[in-house]
């Protein structure tokens, strides 16, 4: 059929297109436009528009196709293996792409208000374009290699941003901090690509998926749990989780990026690309349910207590980005991607207000915030209501949905234990975040301190900024209905998977659970005599231990500076000192003298030693003719 | 048919007894270097008529790694022939003899 | 007698001839333009023997490189004092034993030679390709030690040339 031909050549020319463009933008603004800021700010947002629009050209054309479509080059090939470079068009990477197009364009639509006047515009925005080109082609990806080359893109991208003002230290310091953690997942995931190479030399998503690397069941289970490193790394799972929440540092639309679409939700994406490869080894899956359920409560918990606005929404990404894949890990495939798109929703909905309060009010304290007239910011407010909303997972925002579908495959699980932490996770999120609505809206001292300014902010930047929020809120209202076409165009060359229904008492059951927390955050933190102290905040030993992230960081920094800083470094310093410039000074020490005594020998006429040196050499030529 | 291998093997034999001769019989540095130049000249030749003897193409391999090696040692060689020339302002191979010469 | 071996009669003879007189030149720049000559004449020679690489090598290092490098030494040095003449006779004596010796060494080596060596030799030629590839391929060892050797005197000249001008800029420019 040479028309269907055509269409698919049109669509892969536009999946070419939507991944090329942010990298261009990149480069043009690199080594162009680096002193025009308003120039580098407009090639970005075209480039990232241009994106938009083709994904969602290819998103609606994809649905009724049956085959994914790829188009590829070979790219490396070593003896048997080959390993092809290109993109791959199926259902979930267009899925993914439309939501990674939609919230890097919205993203960056904010940033024009959020970041006008930064002396570090246009590198910005050529960050930004880099940030969304990686996550776009890792999101394309035919092979994990290519797959690996771009999610290591996406870590480079997101170490620039988070140290995008790098002369405060504590914004590179959480630069370099994320960007060691993660690697420190990359090196296992490289393992496994390695072991996966070795072992089956199949690189190919489809071909890994469909189990034609004829890999034995142990192995696949240990190169999944190798990868699953990475995938802990990248969305900040236990134990490397501690990383995200210094993140913050970046300018806050890049932690809307991070925490949505892009840095974050690649974790998961991985999980759910190679779902079915995964999906081969029973226990490398409840390795990773338990590792979600893990990180899940336990960030949950320190989102309890925290004060810093921002910080609480990071703590709630990695509590959510476990629950996805305790999705994944339970089987629902589709829970797990339909939780991930209508988190990046939320969650950048969520940052973004929070960016517009703390652009409006100087300040990260939430209780500083809300005394500040946080409720006098009438857009912000109301859309991070909306946002909270769907977070907490309430009916009819879109995190009710896909929180529901995750809930019911867990229900389906045998053991019920996953479904009781789960339903804890819905209470405690569902409590941490009406705990930071009611500190905002409902400040200590209301009334003398409110509405101090109503006009402040508003402005281009306030606008620059308020468009972006509304589309967003609007998206989060609609998004739960979308459960049913998500579902199909995640059939487009995707695993099979059937609709999951939960026992009926699930969805009221942890609606009571929401509205129970909700009402005890009321409590503590909403009413007019309210003591505006947690439940938590009343035992101070575990209240400081959600402080402190559960001596994460202190564990982490104890590691590095015992094991590696005194241990093997120190070894290795020794070694260098000793044995290695030992033998090269004993060596140069050597040349030296030989020198000396050889020099001492030629001060003498030069040419009678050579005289004497040929008659010996050919003396001894007829010596060896003669008698040889 | 070119010429028989013992001529070659002699016409190497002689450059290589004029490269000697020059090294051996003439105070001045450079030319002494001159000489090893062409004893390493001569050597290359008679390694490529050896080579086209036997039907062989390691004397070609031989003959290049000579042609590298004269490169380096001729570097060295005037630079080191220009550092006794500032010091001693002769190039009289006799001079490193006497004291007043001497290197430091 | 085919042209192959007139050529071969020629280029010895220009060869023998200028390398002679390069020898025997007072003037160093005469001397070392005549052994340009005789080096172009054995890039011929290896053009003759079948190594068309080696005669291209010859001409670009040997006739290009190191004979500009002693003509700009040559040229850089200005000799005042003429090249001192006359050794003692000891010396000359010593040099014609030398040469006895030689060519004692050198009719044995002929007394001594294998068989066919009296025969003309058949011609062949060693494309350039089957060459590299040979090198690469039984030599690669020979060729990183050659790599190496070059880097060091490259790092010795650099150094002579350096500490010479910084002794140079010590005793005040005497340049």
């Amino acid at each position: 059929m040479p028309g269907a031909s055509m269409i698919s050549e049109s669509w892969l020319w536009a999946g070419w297109a939507a991944a090329a463009a942010p990298f261009a933008a990149f480069g043009l603004i690199l080594f162009l436009l680096r002193k025009r800021p308003g120039a580098a700010a407009a090639v970005s947002l075209a480039a990232v528009a241009i994106s938009m629009v083709c994904a969602l050209y290819l998103l609606i054309c994809c649905v009724d196709t049956e085959v994914p479509l790829r188009s590829a080059v070979t790219w490396m090939i070593s003896g048997d293996t080959v390993i092809s470079a290109g993109i791959h068009l199926d259902g979930l990477s267009l899925l993914m792409l439309a939501v990674v197009c939609g919230i890097c364009l919205l993203v960056q639509v904010y940033s024009l208000g959020y970041m006008a006047g930064d002396p570090g515009f246009a590198r910005y925005f050529a960050f930004m374009s880099l940030f969304a080109g990686a996550m776009i082609f890792l999101v394309l990806a035919p092979t994990v290699v290519q797959l690996y080359i771009f999610w290591e893109l996406v870590g480079l991208s997101s170490y620039l941003l988070i140290g995008f003002w790098f002369e405060k230290f504590s914004a590179s310091r959480a630069g370099k901090k994320a960007f060691v953690m993660t690697r420190l997942g990359d090196v296992a995931f490289l393992a496994g690509l390695l072991l996966l190479l070795v072992r089956g030399g199949v690189m190919d998503i489809a071909a890994l998926n469909s189990g034609a690397a004829g890999l034995s069941s142990g192995m696949i289970t240990v190169s999944a749990v190798l990868i699953f490193g990475g995938v802990i790394g990248k969305s900040a799972q236990f134990p490397l989780m501690t990383w995200l929440p210094d993140a913050m540092e970046g300018p806050t639309p890049v932690s809307a990026l991070l925490h949505s679409a892009t840095m974050v939700a690649a974790g998961v994406f991985l999980v759910a690309r190679l779902f079915p490869f995964f999906s081969q080894s029973d226990a490398a899956m409840v390795f990773l349910l338990a590792v979600g359920t893990v990180s899940m409560l336990m960030s949950a918990t320190m989102a309890m207590v925290s004060r810093d606005i921002k910080q609480v929404w990071a703590y709630s990404t990695i509590s959510q980005l476990g629950f996805m894949l305790m999705a994944l890990a339970a089987g629902g495939y589709f829970a797990g991607v339909f939780h991930l798109v209508t988190h990046a929703g939320f969650k950048a909905l969520l940052f973004l207000c929070a960016g517009m309060l703390i652009h409006a009010l100087h300040s990260n304290d939430m209780f500083a915030v809300g005394q500040g007239g946080a409720r006098g910011l009438k857009i912000p407010m109301l859309c991070m209501a909306v946002g909270a909303a769907a977070l907490a997972g309430i009916w009819p925002f879109s995190g009710f949905a896909s929180k529901e579908a995750v809930l019911a495959t867990l229900a389906n699980l045998e053991n019920p234990a996953w479904l009781i932490a789960g339903l804890a996770g819905v209470f405690l999120t569902a409590y941490y975040t009406f705990r930071l609505v009611f500190i905002l809206v409902f400040p200590a001292g209301q009334g003398q301190t409110r509405a101090k300014d109503p006009a402040r902010g508003v402005g281009y930047a306030y606008n620059a900024m308020a468009w972006p929020v509304l589309l967003l809120a609007f998206a989060t209202l609609v998004a739960g209905f979308l459960a049913a076409p998500v579902r199909h165009w995640l059939a487009v060359g995707g695993p099979a998977h059937e609709a999951v229904h939960g026992p009926a008492w699930l969805a009221p059951l942890s609606l009571g659970l929401v509205f129970a927390a909700i009402a005890l955050a009321w409590a503590e933190f909403g009413r007019k005599n309210a003591s505006r102290s947690g439940f938590v905040e009343r035992v101070p030993v575990v209240a400081q231990l959600f402080a402190r992230r559960w001596y994460l960081d202190d564990i982490w920094g104890w590691a590095v500076s015992r094991l590696l800083d005194r241990g093997a470094a120190e070894a290795c310093r020794q070694s260098d000192n000793r044995v290695i410039d030992g033998f090269v000074h004993s060596l140069a020490g050597a040349a030296v003298a030989s020198g000396r005594m050889l020099a001492r020998g030629h001060r003498v006429m030069i040419q009678a030693r050579l005289m004497i040196m040929f008659a010996v050499v050919f003396g001894l030529t007829c010596i060896m003719l003669i008698w040889g | 048919m070119i010429v028989p291998y013992t001529h070659v093997i002699l016409l190497a034999a002689l450059l290589f007894w004029a490269g000697m001769i020059c090294t051996v019989l003439r105070r001045n540095l450079i030319m002494l270097l001159l000489g090893l130049e062409i004893m390493l000249n001569a050597a290359a030749v008679a390694f490529v008529g050896a080579g086209l003897h036997l039907q062989q193409i390691e004397g070609q391999a031989v003959a290049l790694f000579i042609l590298a090696v004269a490169a380096a040692e001729v570097s060295v060689g005037l630079a080191l022939i220009v550092c006794i020339y500032r010091q001693t302002g002769t190039l009289d191979p006799e001079c490193i003899e006497s004291d007043a010469c001497e290197l430091e | 007698m085919s042209v192959y071996s007139i050529f071969f009669y020629l280029i010895a003879a220009v060869m023998i001839l200028s390398t002679a007189l390069a020898v025997t030149r007072k003037n160093m720049v005469h001397a070392v333009l005549f052994l340009v000559i005789s080096f172009l004449a054995s890039a011929l020679l290896f053009f003759l023997l079948g190594a068309p690489l080696l005669g291209i090598l010859e001409v670009v290092i040997y006739a290009g490189a190191i004979m500009v490098l002693f003509l700009f030494v040559v040229m850089m040095i200005r000799i005042r004092a003429p090249e001192g003449s006359g050794f003692l006779l000891w010396h000359y004596m010593g040099a014609g034993g030398l040469s006895a010796v030689y060519v004692a060494a050198c009719l044995l080596l002929i007394r001594h030679a294998g068989p066919g060596t009296g025969a003309a030799m058949a011609a062949a030629v060693a494309a350039p390709a089957d060459f590299g590839q040979y090198l690469f391929e039984r030599h690669w060892l020979g060729i990183e030690i050659v790599s190496l050797l070059l880097l060091v005197a490259l790092i010795g000249v650099l150094h002579l040339g350096l500490s010479r001008a910084g002794r140079r800029s010590g005793k005040g420019g005497a340049h």
